[in-house]
């Protein structure tokens, strides 16, 4: 039989139970780390008046930019024609919704007042990026759901191909809007350039689809599914491409920031000695997240190894947190330029580099996060029919 | 109207009494409290609306340290305000202050990201942004004689190197003062146009901290010195 027929998955087996059981307790105890820090206040978190946003923002930007990524494989079938991608649509966009859901609980569960958010979702300031973002999201959410109505109902399969374009030229604006926050940032060094933009969409392309390549085969691992390597081959050699763009994204952005002059400072702060940061970048983000990935896909031992695709993909989610926690914690410890050319001394860290050290409660609402998009994608795909039932290569190759 | 401050750095002495007085007036006012986090502990925290910076101007001996207050210096087109998703941080049109509804912030930090001065703290116990009020319930306070409604750390200063008024009144001491010493604006260059103006450090003349030994005068105050001594 070479038709693609889909199906949930088989929800009754103890290790599905188990599975689900192990994540929701991961993200009760995120959210009650979050309530924890609410009750005691921000003082137990390990953000102070330097370093603002920490460990809780950079897991919440790490899920939204998957989030827009992980639409990608979607988006490869329906925008740029890939029939071979077809199959995978589905769980794209459960992925990306979920990926979504998943940052922004982090996000606002750490806000100051998370109690307020409706004032955010009824009062904006436009010439606000981060109002922009809110109301990005929240099309994300629609469009994206929309968009899987298309694809998992006959009478709206019609609708596809234009929801599916949509829904692509929404996500490149989203990723756009979350990288605009730290690009529009003109007040420290790190930021204030329009790169972080075009580099915030090329992460989204190698997070989110390391995240789905992960999801989708411990999904028919798990669910003694077959799945061939036509697929898996295919997503392996986009993945290396996205992070060899990846890399050159962030050589540019470093480039272009060595090439002026009042930059200096903080690259030689990101790349030569600012102690943690400059070891996660050399070490995390370029050797573990990119070199060691690309390596594992295209060295011909590994090349058809299952392994070490998943082994890649681990790699480049470790390197894209590194990558981001170096964007957004690295950028806050150099120090603010109030008085350019001048050595600042104060009693409350001027011309210091910042310390912060993330608490556990931040750490484990940031893990929470995790826990509710795989949550939500382990109860939908038991629930709809997200999954095709076979992935194996004459499935794959069928053209409708 | 746009209500300011000049801060006189010729005679700022750097005593941060600015700062306690500021924080006294509105951790009781309406913004407050400004927490305190282990105010007797080792590594004590808390909220402050004014913080004294320093820097050293020229290299030694002919150097000078100049401290440096600075608040909220109330842009005319403030980057937290432009950042702010909720429009809870707002400038007001009747006298140009700068002010978070604290009803209305929700905690985000962004304003605190986008403020190049540094000039906002969030409040780790309640959850909202903090900043510098112009003492707006001081200044307009009936109750209070004229001449004290003005903002606290201006009453307090003991060096008089604080002045409060409006920069749309060419007549008012701190358009005058800023006229005639050359006042300036910290970062200009970011376009947020600041209003509060910092009137620069007079060149004085060098005072010798050392003896000139070939003076002859010199020599005999030294003999008699040591005559003395004895």
């Amino acid at each position: 039989m070479d038709t693609l027929r889909y199906g949930a998955i088989e929800a009754r087996s103890p290790k599905y139970w188990a599975l689900l059981i192990g994540l929701g307790l991961v993200a009760m105890i995120g959210v009650l780390s979050a309530h924890h820090m609410e009750v005691e206040g921000h003082v137990i978190s390990g953000m102070n008046n330097q370093i603002v946003w920490g460990m809780p923002h950079v897991f919440a930007v790490f899920l939204i930019v998957a989030a827009s990524g992980a639409l990608n494989v979607a988006s490869i079938a329906s925008v740029f024609g890939k029939t071979e991608y077809k199959p995978l649509g589905r769980l794209s966009a459960l992925l990306a919704i979920a990926l979504l859901a998943g940052g922004l609980a982090v996000l606002v569960l750490d806000l100051g007042r998370p109690d307020r958010l409706i004032v955010a979702m009824t009062t904006y300031n436009f010439k606000s990026i981060f109002a922009w973002n809110i109301l990005l999201y929240t099309g994300f959410f629609a469009i994206v759901g929309f968009y899987m109505w298309c694809m998992m109902d006959h009478a709206m399969q019609k609708f596809s191909k234009q929801a599916g374009l949509f829904a692509f030229i929404w996500r490149l604006v989203l990723t756009t809007g979350t990288g605009s926050i730290f690009g529009f940032l003109v007040a420290r060094s790190a930021y204030d350039t329009a790169m972080l933009a075009p580099m915030f969409i090329m992460m989204s392309f190698a997070i989110g689809l390391a995240f789905y390549i992960i999801v989708m085969l411990a999904s028919y691992q798990w669910s003694e599914r077959p799945i061939g390597d036509l697929i898996v081959n295919r997503m392996r050699n986009l993945l290396g491409i996205f992070i060899a763009a990846v890399m050159y994204f962030v050589a540019v952005y470093h480039v272009t920031n060595l090439y002026a002059t009042e930059h200096h400072a903080v690259e030689k702060f990101l790349l030569v000695d600012g102690g943690i940061f400059t070891q996660l970048f050399w070490y995390v983000q370029i050797l573990l997240g990119g070199i060691v990935p690309l390596a594992l896909i295209y060295a011909p031992q590994t090349r058809n190894c299952r392994r070490s695709l998943l082994a890649a993909c681990a790699l480049v989610l470790i390197g894209g947190m590194a990558h981001i926690y170096i964007i957004i914690v690295g950028g806050q410890a150099f120090p603010m330029e109030m008085f350019p050319g001048m050595e600042v001394s104060s009693s409350f860290f001027d011309g210091e580099v910042s310390a912060y050290t993330p608490s556990l409660w931040e750490i484990l609402l940031g893990f929470g996060g995790i826990a509710i998009t795989l949550l939500l994608v382990t109860v939908g795909v038991a629930i709809l029919d997200f999954l095709p039932e076979s992935l194996a290569d004459n499935i794959v190759n069928y053209k409708k | 109207m746009k209500l300011g401050l000049v801060v006189d750095l010729d005679t700022c002495v750097g005593c941060n009494a600015c700062a306690v007085a500021c924080k006294q007036w509105n951790t009781s006012g309406t913004t407050g409290p400004l927490t305190d986090l282990e105010p007797y502990g080792k590594d004590p925290t808390g909220v402050w609306f004014n913080r004294i910076r320093n820097y050293e101007l020229g290299d030694y001996p002919d150097n000078k340290t100049v401290h440096f207050p600075m608040s909220c210096m109330h842009c005319e087109d403030a980057a937290c305000v432009t950042v702010c998703p909720t429009g809870a941080s707002y400038k007001r049109e009747e006298d140009g202050i700068v002010l978070v509804d604290q009803d209305k912030c929700m905690g985000c930090n962004l304003c605190a990201w986008a403020c190049p001065y540094g000039a906002r703290e969030l409040d780790p116990e309640e959850g909202v942004m903090k900043k510098c009020t112009l003492c707006v319930d001081r200044i307009y306070d009936e109750a209070l004689p004229e001449d004290e409604r003005q903002p606290a750390c201006v009453m307090t200063c003991p060096a008089h190197a604080r002045f409060f008024g409006d920069f749309d009144d060419p007549n008012s001491e701190v358009s005058r003062l800023s006229r005639e010493r050359g006042g300036e604006h910290l970062m200009p260059e970011l376009g947020y146009k600041p209003v509060n103006t910092y009137l620069p450090p007079r060149n004085k003349p060098n005072i010798p901290t050392y003896k000139n030994e070939t003076n002859p005068i010199e020599k005999v105050k030294d003999w008699v010195n040591r005559l003395v001594a004895r």
